[in-house]
């Protein structure tokens, strides 16, 4: 603990430049903090998804839909206990850039095979027995201001609906009861975009609830099999695949955020590696004086070290800190595919870890210096 | 007795191939009590025998003893330690830490002891009052002249009580007046206090102040002459 104040003063000897290292550390850790959240995000929904739901699609892409004749099929496979099915909408709320989910759902039997979306029972009712209500989840309701009876209007997004915009009243505020459901999408009734449909009867995709988790290999094959050699051949995959589907839509994310977090991190380990180095250099004097004065080389390392420790750790502790508060469901519209992000702890933990790695790293070098240096070199080059 | 004895010592340097003898065969004896100036014209050796005296270089032949221990027999570690507790050193440029005040430039030697804080503070104010400074312990170095800054040096020195005291050419930056005041000092840690002073200077005058002045010349010891710049004695 005597030590301490030496080293915060030795910290405070260059206001600047030690502001300027706490802040590109600072920097690091809220990214690399603010990756990992949206990393959680993307895994998160892929993550909770029930083994129980099993998703199919046309072989070829998601992007083509089948026709809704395949729901009676599906129903009829071995295993298979309920079926619905949903189209991606692809609208625009006022202006492209509020982008969110909406769904055309097949009402009753969605609601049915995903309890996760949780509405009151008065909700629920009103939903479904309006042809052009919507509910919308509680994050859609916290970024545009949605409440029940709202009119909303969205202009068509894709050809194949028309050129006619579409009104909808909001029947019901969402929450989301699972990580396998996102609360920032619009759900409506598919037979509402079904009847304005340049192409009628088409489903994007059937989700097929499933009496043991364990046939679920068994029960996909058996339903592509059954389309097998059709203008509508299927892909059918558990609902943790599909959901990856849509994540590896935006490319290998992992991959991706990975590496930029890795060289923000590498960039910053050489930033306040210099710093220190050049802190050392500039008190090449002072060292051979402490050493002088009896300083074992252990202490000098230890007191260099903790200097780049603790400078890493207050931008450490300031990242997370600003990560924690500014990362939070707003931050990243993500548009439904994936669930709300925020800054956990466990990324809070990971972000102050990792700056406290940077200080350690960037100050062995400069610290080994230190204790290696020769005293009476040291002197003699400053005199 | 010889508190200090310097037996047969060498120093050798290289660079690259090349030996540069710095210091030839030196012996002496410096008794407990005495005030020894070392003179000399630069790269005689005087700064480089005061700097083995303090452990902070190692001869290349010969033995050093101060006190009952050989130093030059001291790993780097025990001789960190011998210095923290026997060694008193004054640089001719002060070497104050800037950051630091200079109550607590002079307690930096007794971060390595054991004292509590009440105690350091006690010790640190003991020693800036003998040298005169103990209303100046919260001043910054750069907010005091040259000769306070070397006074701090000297209390940052004295403040673990060491055996002996080297100075290396502690007067060698400061006006006539100030390195006056600093011999003076000098002069009072070895009568009053008992020091053990051992002093490198280029300065005739300041080799005055000493009980004993040695010459140097190419690493070797050219005359011995008495105090109060008196004649050679060997």
């Amino acid at each position: 603990m005597k030590f301490l104040s030496l080293v915060l003063k030795s910290a405070r000897r260059s206001k600047r430049r030690t502001a300027l290292t706490v802040l590109s550390v600072a920097i690091a850790v809220f990214l690399f903090a603010s990756l990992r959240a949206v990393l959680d995000g993307f895994n998160a929904g892929a993550e909770a998804s029930s083994s129980t739901r099993i998703v199919t699609q046309r072989s070829t892409s998601l992007f083509f839909a089948m026709p809704i004749s395949h729901g009676e099929t599906i129903k009829s496979i071995p295993g298979v206990q309920d079926v619905t099915w949903a189209n991606w909408f692809g609208g625009v709320y006022k202006d492209p850039q509020n982008f969110f989910a909406q769904f055309a759902v097949e009402p009753e039997s969605y609601l049915r095979i995903y309890p996760e979306i949780l509405l009151t029972p008065e909700e629920k009712r009103a939903f479904l027995d309006d042809r052009t209500g919507c509910i919308v989840g509680e994050g859609l309701v916290r970024n545009y201001g949605f409440k029940i009876g709202d009119k909303i209007t969205l202009q068509v997004g894709i050809p194949i609906y028309g050129t006619q915009d579409f009104d909808f009243t909001v029947r019901g505020v969402y929450r989301s009861g699972g990580g396998a459901v996102d609360n920032q999408s619009m759900l409506f009734q598919w037979k509402y975009a079904d009847e304005r449909s340049v192409e009628k009867g088409q489903a994007g995709w059937y989700v097929a609830q499933i009496a043991n988790p364990d046939q679920a290999a068994q029960v996909s094959g058996a339903i592509d099999q059954k389309f097998a050699n059709s203008p509508f051949e299927t892909k059918t995959d558990t609902e943790k695949a599909f959901q990856s589907t849509f994540v590896s839509m935006f490319g290998n994310i992992n991959l991706l955020l990975g590496s930029v977090a890795l060289a923000v991190v590498i960039t910053t380990l050489f930033v306040a590696g210099n710093t220190m180095a050049m802190a050392v250099r500039e008190r090449t004097m002072e060292i051979a004086v402490m050493r002088t004065l009896g300083f074992q080389s252990a202490t000098i390392f230890l007191l260099i070290a903790g200097e780049g420790l603790l400078m890493a750790l207050g931008g450490g502790l300031l990242g997370a800190l600003l990560a924690r508060l500014l990362v939070n469901p707003g931050f990243f519209p993500s548009g439904g595919f994936i669930p709300e992000i925020s800054v956990n702890n466990t990324n809070v933990a990971i972000g102050i870890g990792l700056s406290a790695v940077i200080g350690i790293v960037a100050g062995v070098i400069p610290a080994t210096m230190a204790a290696r240096l020769k005293i009476v070199d040291a002197l003699r080059r400053v005199a | 007795m010889a508190l200090i004895e310097v037996r047969d010592v060498s120093k050798l340097y290289r660079r690259d191939a090349m030996e540069i003898p710095v210091l030839a065969n030196v012996s002496i004896s410096v008794p407990e009590g005495d005030f020894l100036a070392l003179m000399g014209p630069s790269g005689s050796g005087k700064s480089t025998l005061l700097n083995l005296l303090a452990g902070i270089d190692r001869p290349s032949r010969g033995t050093i003893h101060v006190g009952d221990t050989e130093i030059t027999g001291l790993s780097e570690r025990a001789l960190a330690s011998w210095r923290a507790q026997h060694i008193g050193f004054i640089f001719q440029l002060y070497n104050l830490i800037p950051v630091l005040t200079a109550f607590e430039n002079v307690e930096l030697p007794l971060l390595l002891t054991n004292l509590t804080k009440k105690q350091r503070r006690e010790h640190v104010l003991t020693a800036l009052n003998i040298v005169g400074l103990g209303e100046r312990a919260q001043h910054y170095p750069r907010q005091l002249s040259g000769g306070q800054e070397q006074r701090v040096a000297i209390a940052r020195a004295i403040v673990t009580d060491p055996v002996v005291l080297l100075a290396d050419e502690p007067t060698g930056d400061l006006d006539a007046k100030s390195a006056g005041e600093i011999l003076t000092l000098l002069q009072r840690l070895n009568t009053e206090f008992k020091k053990t002073i051992v002093l490198v200077t280029h300065d005739p005058h300041a080799a005055e102040r000493t009980r004993r002045v040695l010459h140097l010349e190419k690493g070797t010891f050219v005359a011995q002459l008495a105090a109060s710049g008196a004649q050679a004695v060997s």
